[in-house]
């Protein structure tokens, strides 16, 4: 699907970027690896939403980057969570765990029987 | 902080976008071949693996583009690409492109050669230090402050004793160019000199860069002499040790005191070769309260202002009232010295700009024209466009870079223009306006130029853009270009296009036109004299070989021997040519007659001293009694001829010749009337000339006459003949300035020529534009009439009505365009009013040719698109 990522997508992938990127420095296919590996294949982060991304996320101070050579010996662009990003990241958790778990409480919600019903 | 982060970041990308783009790359590349390894560690073939990769993954092009997206910088990028594009359909059309970009040039570099002279004439200030606080002082009479007159040596002192207003006042005996010979043998040459008052330099603040400036104590005639930077160097090698060697100067010793910085020039007289002390001794001058002959100019003390200096003036004036009771005026009138400077020329500069910023705006409306021309012929690639997604941004984004991209072009060659306009200006302007000599291709000009052109492409883009914008793809699509009447709209606009152009085209045209008819009637102003066919130069005796009686017998003896010369009516001497302005005023004063020693038998006389057969030479005719002859010499009493106006103020009623005056420091006899003379070229009247003979006045000062020469030859076959003559008498002497007399006399008009001048070329240029104009959109009203014309003719109509058709059409453009310049012309009188010259404004004669002659010229442009409508084959259009 080409169509843009909404608002709440590309916010997710952003948070979920950060987060992988706290455990430590990693380069674009590395990112999309571990996310896809601990959504335990449920997002398949591509290049095209990848990419800006993290172009967006630099812009903004999250991230520095810096040419590093990979354990394969090939040269790749790594990306390091700044002091802002990792602000960030707890202020994007935060919010997250607020909102999911409002989800939850909307999304498990049950209709109870109106006992004051005449 | 993320804000600053965002913007460094951006501009990171800017200018580092070749590598952004290339480790980009690179970056993708490794995730695809990571990706592409993970697959094959999964049993997969290399192939194989790559390929489902990047099925995977998308087009890398379009991840690269969603990154530039997010880089922030995609405007330029489009840009750019705009640009490519621009380019490129302008260069698939070079006739436009060519056009476009050519008359754009004129238009952009025109403005700026003629901004460049407003800039260096009126807006930059002077170049010494705190120029705010010099002024110039001239006489004034208390009754017309308008007046303004130079002063006298007392007055000056007073002014120098009593004034607190001023820090420092310094005099310039500017009042005829002062020239001296130096060198010796064949070597001699002859330079500037300007007599100053020892305050001078503290005045402009500038001190001689070696050596001193001079003291009050050598305001006596001194032998010193202070050299410019340029004399320094020819004459002494710029060795430090000029300074206490002597020059030689008209045969006199002088010790130089010092030497001036390189580039300092002189407020008022310009560029100056030496500075000597001015004679200001009291009593030198028997007449002196009565001799004006002094440039005044003053620095106020920092804390005082120009008004607060007049009532100080004003109150010494007073005083001076009593003190001089015989001196002709007491009041004394300050101006800002650079607005005295800048004078009359702010007017025509102004003018100019006007009439340039006209002419700049005539080519953008062609410009905006032809692109709406172009518009209809791209309306169907922009419907396409917009059909196919384009967003009409981009298009109107589109259509003003190629806009730009045309106006950036035209500054180029908009620049070159400039600078060649700019030499054209200095080299017309030079001599009748100030200050032009600085001027120079600046990088301020440069910017203003890029500016002018942007502010161009808006002027002629933003039009066919937004048309552009409101394209309908579904109408014109469709419409398939079937329509007989389509474009009507657009017709309707182009046409009003033509129309402001015609009126601005219309006003530069009465503008020249009025110049032209100023000219005609300052040609027919009667001058008194008849300065055709007369050669003038200027003859310097030295004084260390000539003193008083040889100089008045070496002048008599020139004229004596030029008028044996074949060809030669007759020669003699002046000390300022007839109409070149006002020189010597001196107070005269009726001695007999019915106003004998009366205030009202006292004139300012103009005074000239005259050698040879000087009335017969310029053509002033005698009226009555004699002219001057050899008997009228040292040993004879003292004689004048004076003009009609003098003997009709100072005599009234009865014959001036016979009757006696008093002027130049004693009494003189009148033997003889001629005719008035102008004081310049407008033909101004003074309140009369006194005629004094060189034979008797020698010994007053070295004169330095103008010698005149009335052949019925070539001037320049004359001027080499008299150089050998003078040659022959005494080789050391300079002819110096030989020039025609009616042009020494034109001289006071060359700010008016100039003017005239850049007027026309900027009129015939709108003219030109204005008939493009017309003849575009007129062609362009054939070409989407050809079904119109074509059914016309089936139908029975002949080729000259069709014609008639086109060219009232265009009559009728043109009656509206110059309808509305008519308006225009007159709201500007005013501002032409200072150009003219004995016409007025809105001279009828002037306003109808001008009319007549649009209408010419359009008629002109009509023809051939009228010419082309009756070509029609009704066949071809009806099948």
């Amino acid at each position: 699907m080409a169509g843009e990522p909404g608002e709440l997508l590309q916010g997710t992938l952003e948070m979920m970027v950060l987060k992988t990127l706290s455990l430590e420095p990693m380069h674009g296919w590395g990112i999309a690896q571990r996310i896809q590996q601990m959504s335990n294949d449920v997002f398949l982060v591509t290049q095209g939403s990848l990419y800006p991304a993290l172009i967006r996320m630099k812009r903004r101070g999250w991230l520095t980057t810096s040419w590093r050579v990979t354990e394969n010996s090939r040269r790749a662009r790594y990306y390091e969570l700044t002091a802002a990003g990792r602000r960030q990241l707890g202020l994007e958790q935060a919010s997250w765990q607020r909102a999911s778990a409002a989800v939850n409480w909307v999304m498990n919600a049950r209709l109870v029987p109106d006992g004051g019903r005449a | 902080m993320s804000v600053v982060t965002d913007i460094i970041e951006r501009v990171r990308s800017i200018i580092f976008r070749r590598r952004d783009e290339r480790e980009l790359a690179e970056e993708l590349e490794f995730h695809t071949a990571m990706e592409a390894a993970k697959l094959e560690r999964r049993g997969l073939s290399p192939a194989e693996a790559r390929r489902q990769t990047s099925l995977a993954l998308g087009g890398v092009e379009r991840v690269k583009d969603d990154v530039r997206d997010a880089r922030g910088t995609r405007f330029l990028h489009d840009g750019q690409r705009d640009m490519a594009f621009a380019l490129r359909t302008l260069l698939r059309n070079p006739g436009f492109a060519a056009v476009a970009i050519l008359t754009l040039a004129v238009g952009i570099g025109g403005t700026t050669a003629v901004y460049s002279a407003v800039d260096a004439v009126l807006l930059q200030p002077l170049p010494y230090q705190q120029p705010g606080q010099l002024v110039r002082l001239y006489y004034t009479d208390v009754r017309r402050k308008e007046e303004r007159g130079v002063v006298t040596p007392v007055h000056f002192l007073d002014y120098r004793q009593s004034m607190g207003a001023f820090s420092s006042i310094a005099a310039l005996f500017l009042y005829s160019e002062s020239g001296a010979d130096i060198g010796t043998g064949d070597d001699v040459r002859r330079i500037r000199i300007l007599p100053v008052s020892a305050d001078y330099f503290d005045v402009v603040r500038v001190q001689p860069s070696i050596g001193r400036p001079f003291s009050r104590d050598e305001e006596t005639d001194a032998p010193a002499v202070v050299l410019s930077h340029a004399l320094w160097k020819e004459q002494f090698g710029g060795k430090p040790s000029a300074v206490g060697q002597s020059l030689m100067m008209n045969g006199r010793s002088f010790t130089v005191a010092g030497v001036m910085p390189d580039g300092f020039a002189d407020p008022l007289a310009g560029s100056v070769d030496a500075w000597v002390p001015g004679d200001l001794r009291p009593g030198r001058d028997p007449n002196e309260a009565g001799n004006h002959y002094l440039s005044v100019i003053a620095r106020l003390r920092p804390d005082v202002t120009i008004a607060r200096a007049q009532a100080e003036l004003d109150q010494l004036g007073a005083t001076l009232a009593q003190r001089y009771p015989n001196a002709r005026y007491a009041g004394a009138r300050l101006d800002p010295l650079k607005e005295d400077i800048v004078g009359d020329s702010s007017k025509p500069l102004e003018i100019m700009l006007g009439a340039v910023a006209m002419v700049l705006i005539l080519i953008c409306v062609n410009l905006a024209n032809l692109l709406l021309v172009r518009g209809t012929d791209r309306a169907r690639e922009f419907a396409l466009r917009s059909a196919l997604g384009a967003e009409r941004r981009r298009l109107v984004r589109q259509t003003l870079i190629e806009s730009l991209t045309l106006a950036l072009a035209g500054d180029v060659g908009g620049i070159i223009v400039a600078y060649f306009a700019m030499k054209a200006i200095v080299a017309i302007g030079a001599g009748s306006i100030p200050r032009l000599s600085t001027l120079e291709l600046e990088p301020r000009l440069l910017v203003f130029s890029l500016v002018i052109a942007s502010l161009s492409a808006l002027g002629f883009g933003l039009w066919p853009a937004l048309r552009a914008a409101r394209t309908q793809p579904g109408d014109i699509l469709r419409e398939q270009g079937r329509s007989a009447t389509s474009g009507g709209v657009q017709m309707r606009l182009r046409q009003w296009l033509v129309v402001s152009q015609v009126a601005l085209a219309f006003v530069l045209l009465v503008g020249a036109g009025l110049l032209i008819a100023s000219f005609q009637r300052i040609r027919q102003v009667p001058l008194g004299v008849r300065p055709e066919g007369v050669l003038a130069f200027e003859l310097h005796l030295p004084e260390a070989r000539y003193d008083s009686i040889a100089r008045a017998r070496f002048y008599e003896t020139v004229a004596g021997r030029i008028a044996a010369l074949p060809g030669v009516v007759a020669a003699g001497g002046v000390s300022k040519l007839p109409a070149t302005g006002d020189f010597n005023i001196w107070g005269t004063q009726a001695l007999t007659g019915p106003l004998a020693n009366l205030d009202r038998g006292n004139i300012a006389g103009q005074n000239r001293v005259v050698s040879g057969r000087y009335f017969e030479a310029v053509g002033i005719s005698l009226l009555d009694g004699r002219l001057f002859d050899e008997h009228d010499d040292a040993s004879a009493p003292r004689r004048v001829i004076i003009s009609r106006a003098a003997a009709e103020r100072m005599f009234p009623g009865v014959r001036a010749v016979g009757q006696s005056l008093t002027t130049g420091g004693g009494p003189r006899e009148i033997v003889g009337v001629v005719a008035d003379v102008a004081l310049d070229p407008q033909g101004r009247s003074g309140e009369g000339y006194v005629y004094h003979p060189h034979r008797q006045f020698a010994g007053d000062r070295n004169w330095s006459l103008v010698q005149v020469v009335r052949t019925t030859g070539s001037l320049e076959q004359l001027q080499g003949e008299v150089r050998r003559l003078i040659a022959s008498l005494d080789p050391q002497l300079v002819m110096y300035k030989p020039m025609a007399l009616t042009e020494a006399i034109g001289r006071g008009e060359a700010q008016r020529i100039f003017t005239l001048r850049l007027l026309t070329t900027f009129a015939g240029v709108a003219l030109g534009l204005a008939a493009l104009g017309l003849f575009g959109v007129l062609s362009y009203g054939v070409r989407l009439r050809r079904r119109e014309f074509g059914i016309r003719m089936a139908l029975g109509a002949n080729g000259g009505s069709i014609r008639r058709m086109v060219l009232r059409e265009g009559m009728v453009v043109t009656a509206i365009g110059v309808a509305i310049g008519l308006l225009g012309a007159v709201a500007l009188s005013r501002v032409l009013a200072s150009l003219v010259f004995g016409v007025s404004t809105l001279d009828p004669r002037v306003l109808a040719s001008a009319a007549v002659f649009m209408a010419l010229v359009a008629g002109f442009a009509a023809y051939l698109p009228a010419h082309r409508a009756t070509s029609v084959e009704p066949s071809s259009v009806l099948q």
